[in-house]
């Protein structure tokens, strides 16, 4: 551990709470609105709806400084687009393992039919 | 990183050849929404899979007989698409700032919302939208 002289900051690092670029001091997290809409529309279930709503969430907080609550709009928008996401593919194999089982079935009772 | 983008383009390409192939209407081992089964109501996402593939076959009138929200969000995400690819091949990092801005996600929201409800309405000029 290397001392440092108070009130000054150490080379080669920023002073906490600051970044490069001056006039902006976060980067706006990621909103997911691309991926809300794409689960929207094609994974059929309305999680999508809720990934657009934490969208908006974290764009009207973010322009109106409340970083924090950005960041916690981002991962719950990203939370709920992926619960949808992964919900449309688990419907989606569940249904294609339903028709292999029944497609088995039909052609193992082909006789009866 | 790179796997990434070869899967995610072959599954494209796959899903692609699969719904430009069959028509989602005669074969049965498309999955069918969950929301239109079990409610028997529209949802916002309601006939994508047969609007796909009268998009893939060149029925562009039929496709938006489907589903018309999505056909218009074709050319928005198309643009996002380019900026993506161009950002990856730039190496700089352009942020699309039309999703970063506080009204957009609220327009699409009232859109989709909007879009939800009147295409479960049974009458006239509502039923064209439905799926």
């Amino acid at each position: 551990m290397e001392e440092q002289p108070q009130g000054q900051a150490p080379f080669g690092q920023q002073p906490f709470g600051q970044s490069p670029f001056g006039n902006n001091p976060t980067p706006i997290p990621k909103n997911w609105l691309v991926e809300s809409i794409l689960v929207t529309l094609f994974c059929c279930l309305p999680f999508g709806i809720a990934g657009i709503v934490n969208a908006a969430n974290v764009n009207s907080k973010y322009a109106s400084g409340d970083y924090l609550g950005a960041q916690a709009a981002s991962a719950a928008a990203g939370k709920w687009t992926k619960i949808g996401f992964f919900c449309g593919i688990g419907v989606m194999v569940i249904y294609v393992i339903f028709f292999v089982v029944l497609g088995m079935g039909g052609a193992m009772m082909g006789n009866y039919r | 990183m790179n796997t990434k983008y070869i899967l995610g383009f072959v599954i494209v390409i796959t899903l692609g050849v699969v719904y430009y192939n069959f028509n989602p209407e005669m074969y049965f081992f498309f999955p069918e929404c969950p929301f239109h089964k079990f409610l028997d109501l529209d949802c916002p996402g309601c006939g994508s899979q047969r609007a796909i593939h009268a998009i893939l076959n060149g029925q562009i009138m039929a496709a938006l007989d489907y589903n018309l929200l999505l056909v218009m969000s074709i050319p928005l995400l198309l643009i996002h698409l380019f900026f993506r690819i161009y950002a990856h091949l730039s190496k700089k990092d352009v942020i699309l700032n039309f999703w970063y801005n506080p009204v957009v996600p609220k327009i699409i929201l009232i859109i989709v919302i909007v879009f939800w409800i009147i295409r479960n309405i049974p009458a006239y000029p509502f039923t064209y939208l439905a799926a």
